[in-house]
């Protein structure tokens, strides 16, 4: 049982991150970026081929981050801000960043093969017990690595200037251009951090899995289910989420068969798209704002 | 028009709207240094359409408007908000989640490094605002309708702005509030402010204002000085009401 | 696009039939390797007209027609080995599963929004997908064989060839046959108000949350029509039906067009014939295909079809340049006087003052509890009068009118429409009743004519339009109903002063005052007892709203009782016979015009 809830956790956080990468992006810009999970899979197999390479592995590591890091920043400007200038339809960048991903998939299949590539063990061979539970070293780095992200997060946003800023941004861009945000740039940050994260994600998760061009697609979508679990507006809950499917994903494993975790997460998500659109943890602060927002307009008190 | 150097503001040949039709037409009017204008009319009149254009609101605008003589029609937004003009929006629109404080400082977001004059904006708002003083710490959409409303002109001044919009700030506020208002907007003038003021309210803004505007469907059909009209007040409020 | 069908459409459609029939027959019988693009470039082409019915008509952008397509396939097959059912059979019955998959998928539609929506029909597509691969008796990821097709028999295959391809074009035939029914018969207005204005169409009897779901599961049925064919054609294997297929399916739509007629037809052959002509490696060609995702949604949001359309402009304007024509939009506004009694006579005063039309009383409303927008109010509408309704930002006026129409429903209170209690009937349940009302903001199709979108409030009125649009053209009976409904169209706009040289025109080209005139046609061209105005006079210019001062006063005459909601209350006191006056949620006063004019709280709350 505490077995599951660690490893649980430790993939949760996995998928966590990749539903931050979604969440950061659709806080600042209320888009969802598709080809999050693309640039996860980019970052293990850049990473992988310069360290199979010869490269030492800090170096291949940096320059995987900085990579998927700038990917996503281009994402954006080639993607979502021209479409955003005409608005066909409100979200047809949903299509324009499936086709980004799409392309990012089939040009490192070109480039890597459609095999998978051995990516160097990392930390993953040396476990610790903990009780009637093994964690590996690799797993105790994701879970801190998680923590750190919402720390992170948390403190930029509430403590500094910039990230309050971040934060009027993200409830009424027009008022907080009208204080003198520069919106785009503000988006080119969103992107890029959301990059960042995704390709810090398939760093951690690398050790564990093999490296090849499709895992985009399966960790894009846990990572896109975590996030629709624990709520899109924030990225915290965003996390929360992950950990939840992580959590629940491994226990129906042990519990229901060992393919219940294939199609577990789908379940889930539908349950939770049907009860509680918003997330199972944003619900109750979405309505408290907008109970908020409703008392500021509707007028006159002494 | 004449137009002289000292002006804050002159609009020569505004016209724009949303979408296909322009709801205002050759819009033109000054608003001296240091002087309180105010733009009256009826809802749908397009006094707000006025201040977004001038803001950078408004994505189809043409004409010419000059800040301080400076020519800001095709500037962006956030270039307009860093100290050329600063808006109090219809219905406050305050940062959700974020307190008091927080607001203010965001208000005065272009001047964050200069920590001295920041700190002399924030306590030019505490002056004339001793209430939002004392709510600093709170969150600012927890507050009453009047307070918020001068948040808002905090946050408004806190960019130090050459020209100050105001759109419509009585709305939906008690009477007693709006007395408040009424006098916090007036020290705002007598500090040599140049503010340009939108209002349904008539008594409000000929109490502020030393000239006033009328506008109608979209043109300026009237104006006039605040102590003229007041003889001539029946006549105004007349064309109110037909 | 006017649906008339002339004789020259007739001709035009019959030429078209037969070069369909020519095609066939030269595919069917030639070689396969042409009958393997052929086909399945044709499935694509069922797959792209039914997401465009949906997606282009009704604006419910789907991610889930492959699912739907793999619910066709994969069920003719597995019914096929499994049931052992005769081919022809599996058709109504894959049909009706996929059309119930549909109708659900249409009933979530209502719960979650436009974005929300797609990613939900994005995940039932990738679960539809992730179950096939983990499903042994669904072949897993290497997949299953399709049944055979059943051959002609031997003379009519040496005549018309193999029968699978006539199958496929049955198909083809049938989903196009649907799509141009649809969009030739009254009801296209409707669905495209029910895109782009929901609360309009609601206002015109049209229950929308039906015709999101039935429409969702006509294009599912539509789809899982074409799966049913592909599944004679190929192997199938998950792969045919993940997400990226569905992407395309919606790539396909608008690169060529959507809601066009040629558009999805055009898109679906050119990404279907891409591969075959251009021989490239698999990975290279995702690459392809993922630019083309990109580029298309960001240059080419019209597709091909608007870029014709565009180019086709582009030359008309040229040459009406080079003659020195002047283009329609910069005529003159020709808006006819409408003949009515001249503005300074007094309103005769009505001695049958207790006919009331419209009754509401104790109104109570808030949006959120505790913070009360309505406050027990009243007003009583005489019928046959001019009633105003006024009040400064805030006082509730629009939540009244809300209710009135039936967006709303009071938290207490009695609405009585012509004697009838309707607090508790949704707003399209109101028409029948005999209320119409128009709305302050442009609600019009924008890209349908006048005297289109002025049918759409006919809707109500004749019967099963929705049902029978799929064979319109087929049905004499709907061909005479639609020729009637658009003459009483005409007949209205000409009513408001807008004579028939503006009939035609878009409604995108022309000026915000006929469009304001062409919603004021549409509520009454049903000749509904109660209209309720809201804000009507937005953005008019001063000979304008005299017109439509003049309009009202007509309908005044003509005995409907017109409520109007304004701002500008120089308009109110000149035209109505009794106004009703709000602020802050209260009822101030109510009565004959002139006193209420001169009343001390009127003015005091308005000039604070």
């Amino acid at each position: 049982m505490l077995q599951v809830l660690i490893s649980g956790l430790a993939v949760g956080t996995i998928y966590g991150l990749v539903a931050m990468a979604f969440a950061v992006v659709f806080y600042v810009t209320k888009v969802i970026n598709f080809a999050t999970g693309q640039l996860l899979m980019a970052s293990i197999l850049i990473a992988a081929g310069l360290i199979n390479g010869g490269t030492p592995d800090w170096l291949g590591i940096a320059v995987a981050l900085a990579s998927v890091t700038v990917l996503g920043v281009l994402t954006y400007l080639v993607a979502v801000r021209p479409v955003l200038r005409f608005d066909r339809f409100s979200f047809s960048w949903l299509v324009s960043t499936l086709g980004v991903a799409l392309v990012i998939q089939a040009v490192f299949a070109i480039v890597y093969g459609p095999a998978s590539v051995p990516f160097p063990r990392g930390w993953h061979g040396i476990p610790v017990r903990l009780g009637f539970a093994t964690i590996t070293v690799q797993e105790i780095a994701i879970l801190a690595t998680g923590v750190l992200a919402i720390a992170v997060w948390e403190l930029v946003r509430r403590r500094t200037l910039l990230g309050k800023l971040g934060m009027a941004i993200s409830t009424d861009p027009e008022m907080a251009s009208a204080v003198g945000a520069n919106t785009t740039a503000y988006a080119i940050g969103a992107f890029a951090v959301g990059g960042f994260l995704a390709g810090l994600a398939g760093i951690l998760v690398g050790p564990i899995t093999y490296g090849n061009p499709y895992l985009g697609d399966t960790y894009g979508i846990y990572g896109f289910i975590a996030l629709m679990i624990g709520g899109i507006q924030r990225p915290t809950a965003a996390m929360g989420g992950g950990l939840v499917l992580g959590v629940l994903s491994l226990a129906a494993n042990a519990y229901i068969g060992s393919q219940a975790s294939d199609w577990f997460p789908f379940v889930l998500v539908l349950l939770v798209l049907l009860l509680t659109p918003n997330g199972v943890f944003a619900s109750g602060d979405a309505l408290r704002s907008t109970l908020r927002r409703r008392s500021a307009f509707a007028g006159a008190e002494a | 028009m004449m137009e002289t150097r000292n002006d804050a503001l002159v609009v020569t040949g505004l016209s724009g709207g949303y979408d296909r039709f322009d709801v205002i037409h050759d819009i033109a009017f000054r608003v001296g240094a240091g002087e309180a204008v105010a733009l009256l009319g009826p809802n749908g009149a397009g006094k707000t359409t006025v201040l977004r254009a001038i803001m950078g609101l408004l994505k189809h605008r043409r004409g010419s408007i000059r800040i301080n003589s400076a020519e800001v029609a095709e500037l962006p937004v956030r270039r307009i908000s860093r100290g050329l003009a600063g808006l109090v929006p219809e219905g406050r629109r305050l940062f959700a989640g974020q307190s008091v404080e927080d607001n203010l400082r965001l208000g005065g977001i272009h001047l964050r490094r200069d920590r001295e004059r920041t700190e002399t904006l924030l306590q030019s708002v505490f002056d004339l605002f001793p209430a939002v003083e004392r709510h600093r710490a709170r969150e600012a959409t927890a507050l009453s309708g009047g307070e918020q409303q001068m948040v808002a002109i905090g946050r408004m001044m806190m960019s130090d702005p050459a020209l100050m919009l105001l759109d419509e700030p009585s709305l939906g506020l008690a009477p007693l509030a709006i007395q408040d208002l009424t006098v916090a907007l007036q020290r705002l003038r007598d500090r040599d402010h140049s503010i340009l003021l939108v209002e349904q309210r008539v008594d409000m803004a000929l109490e502020v204002c030393d000239r006033v505007y009328v506008l109608s469907e979209g043109r300026i059909v009237d104006e006039g000085r605040a102590a003229d009209i007041g003889a001539e007040g029946r006549a105004l409020i007349d064309a109110y009401l037909g | 696009m006017i649906a008339a069908l002339p004789e020259r459409r007739w001709i035009g459609t019959l030429i078209l039939i037969a070069l369909f029939l020519a095609g066939t027959w030269y595919t069917a019988t030639g070689g396969f390797g042409l009958q393997s693009i052929v086909t399945v470039t044709a499935i694509f082409v069922v797959l792209a007209v039914s997401l465009d019915l949906v997606a282009g008509m009704v604006g419910l952008y789907s991610l889930g027609h492959a699912g739907l397509f793999a619910i066709g396939a994969y069920g003719t097959t597995l019914l096929a080995r499994n049931a052992d059912l005769d081919v022809f059979l599996l058709l109504p019955l894959v049909v009706v599963a996929a059309g119930l998959v549909g109708a659900v998928l249409g009933a979530l539609s209502l719960r979650v929004s436009g974005l929300y929506f797609a990613i939900t029909t994005f995940i039932f597509t990738i679960i539809v997908y992730v179950t096939l691969s983990n499903s042994s008796w669904t072949g897993g990821l290497q997949g299953l064989s399709g049944p055979l097709f059943p051959a002609f028999p031997d003379p009519i295959e040496d005549v018309l060839g193999r029968s699978v391809v006539w199958a496929v074009a049955a198909v083809v035939f049938i989903a196009i046959g649907i799509s141009w029914s649809i969009r030739s018969s009254p009801f296209y207005p409707v669905l495209l108000a029910v895109r782009d204005a929901e609360p309009y169409a609601r206002a015109h009897g049209v229950h929308t949350s039906l015709v999101k779901v039935g429409m969702f599961a006509l294009s599912a049925g539509m789809a899982g029509m074409a799966g049913w064919a592909f599944s004679f054609l190929v192997y199938q294997s998950p792969g045919q039906f993940g997400w990226v297929q569905s992407v395309m399916i919606l790539v396909m739509v608008i690169v060529g067009g959507i809601n066009t007629r040629f558009g999805p037809i055009l898109g679906a052959v050119l990404v279907g014939v891409f591969p075959f002509v251009v021989k490239i490696d698999p990975f290279v060609q995702d690459v392809v295909f993922g630019l083309v995702f990109v580029l298309v949604i960001v240059f080419f949001p019209r597709g091909l079809v608007g870029l014709g359309h565009l180019v086709m402009r582009r030359m008309r304007e040229r040459r009406r340049a080079a003659s020195g024509e002047r283009p329609p939009e910069l005529a003159e506004a020709e808006i006819e006087a409408v003949e009515v009694a001249a503005l300074d006579t007094e309103p005769p005063m009505r001695a049958d003052s207790d006919d009331i039309a419209l009754a509401a009383r104790g109104i109570s409303f808030s949006y959120v509890p505790g913070v009360p927008v309505l406050r027990d109010v009243d007003m009583v509408v005489r019928r046959g009068t001019i009633h105003g309704l006024i009040g400064p930002n805030g006082s509730g006026k629009s939540t009244l009118v809300n209710l009135i129409a039936g967006e709303l429903r009071p938290h207490r209170g009695s609405i009585e429409l012509n004697g009838v209690r309707v607090e508790r009937l949704g707003a399209p349940a109101r028409p029948a009743h005999g209320l119409r009302r128009t709305f302050q903001s442009a609600v019009m199709v924008r890209e349908l004519s006048l005297v289109e979108n002025t049918t759409v409030g006919l809707y109500s009125t004749v019967r099963r339009i929705a049902a029978r649009s799929v064979i319109w053209p087929l049905l004499p009976g709907a061909r005479r109903d639609g020729r009637r409904m658009r003459a009483a169209a005409a007949d209205a706009l000409s009513s408001v002063g807008l004579e028939s040289s503006w009939h035609t025109s878009a409604v995108r080209d022309v000026p915000h005052g006929v469009e304001q005139l062409t919603q004021l046609a549409a509520a009454i061209v049903s000749e509904p007892t109660v209209l309720v105005l809201d804000e009507p006079l937005a953005g008019l210019s001063g000979a304008e709203m005299t017109h439509v001062a003049q309009i009202l006063r007509r309908l005044r005459e003509e005995g409907v009782t017109v409520i109007v909601i304004e701002h500008q209350t120089r308009f109110i006191f000149d035209n109505c016979d009794e106004v009703t006056v709000l602020a802050a949620g209260e009822l101030v006063t109510s009565g004959a015009a002139p006193g209420v004019r001169e009343n001390a709280r009127v003015r005091e709350v308005y000039l604070g």
